[in-house]
């Protein structure tokens, strides 16, 4: 058992590691003069979309929607580093955002 | 023998097996022991009976078990005041243990996440069987921070729709299935989930979900001058020499994700097959990502494993392959939740 809960100690070390977001407009929603950021892969989605909320300077309850790859909405607890490793493309982890509903 | 030439009238051939294995996993419930925190109680209402217990659906959701939760309250527990100024937009639901119990998880995986964080911790194994899990609800002040969502029917079926479209992604790489969904059949989706009815989640969804057809040698054996009498290969779909494009073994990646106890929770891809051709098994993938608790087989020397992979409330067995799993017990979004339960010292 000690062995096992060792084992699971080890597994839940957050990765340091950084990986390459970069976010993308979508249809009238301002475009970021800088659009490529590392972000520690262990923090959640809902972390990014707080931080692209500071970025464009939106207000809370100011309409914004987030996509991965123009395709789906990921769950907002879900970690950077799960969606890097399945859906990242040449390297960066595209993020699509939007002050409409795209592809909801 | 026309049997053999009886196939589903469908496009999507489904076997007796893979419907059986679907509809277990469909069918499968839990038990939910929900109080109101006593704390949060209108004055007036009945104290001995603010406990509510109900076998919900793995498939379903938290916020789908409230309406018949309001309707106890407001027919037995609440009086006429309380009940009229509750408000179900601001309920939420508390583990015993103080933690936010997540909208937008599948009501099977809460429970499955349940048992296992119980594996690490010290309470005897045997009181688990079955027992309720028991929840507290609040009535007021939803911390939307750590519940992530608004807590709504609404913004819950957003995610589910959110969840279908990424394991759509996973397996072919675009989510043209998903979309080439009419609106009123996504939302037949989510109503057979509200409803817990087995065909009309399944009348949809078998559009996206990849089928496990038989493969050509589980055909009629060749030889065997009776097949000539039956369809000509040309006209079935699963039996000619094109690959099935529909097939389990032939989605780029199985939408699998692994739950470990108090998290984190990790996602990768994972090929039907390997590269040496073979069925990817449940077994490789767990030692490939998890080499402490699932030693690879050939380690040497052999280790045992630490733990188990509970899937759908069931221990699976590690030779499962994944392409299988992702066809037959994936939940109703369409990921096969793998929570990792601690064995104990025997």
């Amino acid at each position: 058992m000690q062995e096992a809960l060792d084992a699971l100690e080890s597994y839940k070390k957050k990765d340091p590691a950084k990986v390459v977001v970069r976010f993308k407009a979508v249809g009238n929603a301002p475009i970021m003069r800088q659009n490529l950021y590392k972000i520690t892969a262990s923090n959640r989605f809902q972390a990014v979309i707080q931080f692209l909320r500071k970025e464009l300077g939106w207000k809370a309850g100011d309409p914004l929607f987030t996509y991965i790859n123009l395709a789906f909405a990921p769950a907002p607890d879900d970690t950077v580093a799960n969606l890097y490793k399945s859906f990242a493309t040449e390297g960066h982890l595209i993020v699509n955002y939007s002050t409409t509903a795209a592809w909801g | 023998m026309t049997t053999y030439a009886r196939h589903s009238p469908s496009a999507f051939s489904t076997t007796a097996s893979t419907t059986l294995f679907r509809r277990l996993t469909w069918e499968g419930t839990v038990p939910l022991e929900i109080r109101v925190d006593s704390k949060e109680l209108p004055a007036n209402s009945d104290r001995g009976l603010e406990c509510y217990y109900v076998q919900a659906p793995r498939v379903s959701y938290l916020p789908l078990v409230v309406p018949e939760l309001k309707r106890f309250l407001m027919d037995v527990v609440f009086d006429e005041a309380a009940a009229r100024v509750v408000k179900e937009e601001d309920w939420w639901f508390e583990g015993e243990d103080g933690t936010t119990l997540k909208w937008h998880w599948p009501i099977g995986l809460i429970y499955d996440n349940y048992t296992i964080t119980s594996s690490v911790r010290s309470t005897p194994s045997s009181s688990q069987t079955a027992a309720p899990l028991r929840l507290v609800l609040h009535l007021a002040s939803p911390p939307t921070d750590r519940l992530l969502l608004s807590p709504s029917a609404e913004s819950c079926k957003q995610a589910f729709m959110g969840q279908m479209k990424e394991a759509d992604f996973i397996r072919w790489g675009n989510t043209k299935r998903m979309t080439g969904l009419r609106k009123a059949e996504q939302d037949g989706l989510w109503e057979g989930i509200r409803e817990h009815n087995f065909d009309e989640y399944w009348r949809v969804a078998s559009k996206v979900t990849p089928t496990t057809a038989p493969t050509r040698s589980q055909s009629p054996p060749p030889g065997n001058s009776t097949s000539l009498h039956t369809r000509p290969p040309s006209a079935d779909p699963n039996t000619g020499s094109a690959p099935d494009r529909d097939g389990a073994y032939n989605v780029r990646s199985v939408p699998v994700r692994i739950y470990l106890p108090e998290g984190p929770v990790l996602q990768d891809l994972v090929p039907p097959n390997l590269d040496d051709g073979l069925p990817h098994t449940l077994g490789s993938f767990l030692s490939t990502h998890l080499p402490l608790l699932f030693p690879p087989s050939s380690s040497d020397p052999p280790f045992q494993d630490l733990a188990y992979p509970l899937i759908q409330g069931v221990v699976a067995p590690l030779d499962a392959e994944v392409a299988w799993l992702g066809a037959c017990m994936a939940g109703a979004d369409g990921w096969v939740n793998v929570c990792i339960g601690l064995l104990r010292d025997r």
